[in-house]
């Protein structure tokens, strides 16, 4: 990989493997990168375990979506999705297990695929892209069980909402849409450009980045990022950070929302932003939190860089692992 | 066997006494006094201080082997002390240890409480946003009762202009039939004079 790739390279997406112990990494030009977090966080660590154990090509496009589940890495590219074994990374096999592409209505261009969250009651995938719907793929049996419609414009983001069995997604067309997961209904849509606490139009209307917590939606891409009441469809905060937020998550009483800007933001549920940490990147995509080990429990994220941020603290860079 | 232990005592005697200038030499030095003074010759006065001379370097010996003895306790004691502060110190490490896990859970607890009470804030800003229940009931109850009171007003005026029509109605009746029985007269006197007049032509 020469130095031209290296330097236009983006992180888009990142997933822990289920003991914790790797971290794989997809770019923009369809590879995935596989990092022994045990290796760069142990006393011995040296320059190079910084450096990926495996990289292979996984797709032709870039790897917007990286997802892993017990035992297996799912990646969206491309407009297909394939699954690997992660015991088969580790030990450098880079065969799919499966590759599956859902039918499209038109065979012109094939919409990539954008964002994807397991559904863990009934044991599906669910990922929306380019062609305006939310497919769910059923993991047990490998079909797809349905289409949910309704988005105008593509789907930039989806999230489940485990307890009431709902599935969200936002897209481009600035609607958040809940959909019941049985019967695949569009049961709300939120159009968040229409409050005038959240938005901002000199950014637009889109949604970029989504995720819940059961009873809380955290939302934001155009309009600034702002924390809903799912129950009572109402805004609560509004966080003021510049930039359009590309991904966030809750953690423990915080938030944590990465964006335009060097910098992961961590905020109050109140709505006010208590500390901006730098990182390498000019810019960020993703953000990862490592919940399956208890060692190795550290913060990742990357972005416009072939540097990947580790946080072992959440109040500094430690080290940065690269492609 | 009988070597390597004789090879040990000699290298103990050099490290404790190496040059000679202490107790060895000491005692050496009382040996050969006493030798000497058993075999000398010499005048009592002579013998006397040498018999003095060696009880003081008796004295000296037996000196330094009790001071030998008592730094041996000391290190004793303070070997003991010393064991009685590790296990104090080891102590104090695992109960640190224990702390730091209970303020470590403790920690975990208290951000969750932080982060329900901050849900609640941000719950309570947007319902205060609303108005309050009460106050929404009355101002309902005062338009309800408004509205009866409209209602039974507009039943009234309606019942007003049923009366007021009828009324007209009658009157508007009563005018007709006048009129019409004064036509009726009328005609009725046009034909008696019709009748009269063809009937007087008649004639």
């Amino acid at each position: 990989m020469g130095p031209v790739e290296l330097l236009h390279m983006s992180v888009f997406s990142q997933s822990f493997s289920p003991c914790g112990r790797f971290l794989a990494a997809g770019n923009n030009y369809g590879e995935i990168a596989v990092f022994s977090l045990s290796a760069a966080l142990s006393p011995d660590a040296t320059a190079l375990s910084q450096k990926p154990v495996l990289t292979f090509t996984a797709h032709e496009g870039p790897v917007f979506s990286l997802l892993s589940t017990d035992c297996h890495l799912l990646s969206a590219g491309n407009g297909e999705i394939s699954c690997w074994s992660w015991s088969e990374l580790i030990k450098k096999n880079v065969k799919p297990l499966w590759t599956k592409r859902p039918n499209y209505k038109s065979s012109l261009e094939i919409p990539e695929i954008n964002s994807m969250a397991i559904n863990s009651r009934d044991n599906s995938l669910v990922f929306g892209g380019g062609d305006n719907n939310v497919h769910v793929l059923d993991l047990e049996h490998g079909v797809f069980k349905s289409v949910l419609q309704g988005h105008s414009d593509y789907v930039h983001c989806v999230s489940v909402r485990d307890r009431e069995a709902e599935i969200l997604s936002g897209g481009e067309d600035g609607a958040v849409r809940v959909w019941d997961s049985r019967t695949g209904q569009c049961v709300h849509c939120i159009e968040v450009h229409k409050y005038e606490s959240c938005a901002r139009p000199q950014y637009g209307k889109w949604i970029s980045c989504l995720t819940t917590d059961s009873d809380w939606m955290l939302c934001g891409g155009g309009p600034s990022l702002s924390l809903w009441h799912l129950r009572s469809l109402s805004p609560t905060s509004v966080f003021p950070l510049t930039g359009c937020q590309r991904q966030t998550t809750f953690y423990q009483d915080m938030i944590l929302a990465v964006g335009e800007g060097p910098a992961v933001s961590h905020c109050l549920l109140g709505g006010e932003v208590k500390a901006q940490i730098p990182c390498t990147p000019q810019s960020l995509n993703t953000l990862q939190l490592n919940t399956n080990s208890t060692e190795h429990r550290v913060l990742t994220v990357g972005g416009s860089s072939d540097h990947i941020d580790v946080f072992t603290n959440l109040s500094y860079r430690t080290f940065s692992f690269s492609f | 066997m009988g070597a390597v232990t004789d090879d040990e005592v000699i290298r103990k005697r050099l490290l404790i006494d190496g040059d000679g200038a202490g107790d060895d030499r000491r005692i050496n030095v009382l040996l050969k006094g006493f030798t000497k003074w058993c075999n000398s010759p010499g005048t009592p006065e002579e013998g006397f201080t040498q018999y003095q001379r060696m009880m003081g370097i008796l004295a000296q010996c037996e000196f330094s082997m009790g001071k030998t003895l008592m730094v041996y306790d000391m290190n004793l004691r303070e070997m003991e002390n010393y064991e009685k502060i590790y296990t104090n110190i080891e102590q104090n490490i695992t109960s640190a240890h224990d702390k730091i896990a209970e303020c470590k859970k403790e920690i975990q607890r208290a951000k969750r409480i932080r982060k329900n009470r901050q849900e609640y804030d941000a719950l309570a800003k947007v319902i205060q946003q609303h108005p309050d229940r009460h106050e929404t009931l009355k101002q309902l109850e005062a338009l309800d009762k408004e509205l009866q009171q409209l209602s039974r007003i507009k039943e009234n005026v309606d019942a007003k202009l049923e009366l007021r029509k009828k009324q007209f109605h009658v009157l508007l009746s009563t005018i007709q039939e006048l009129q019409q029985t004064l036509e009726n007269d009328d005609k009725s006197d046009n034909d008696e004079n019709s009748h009269e007049s063809p009937a007087q032509n008649g004639e």
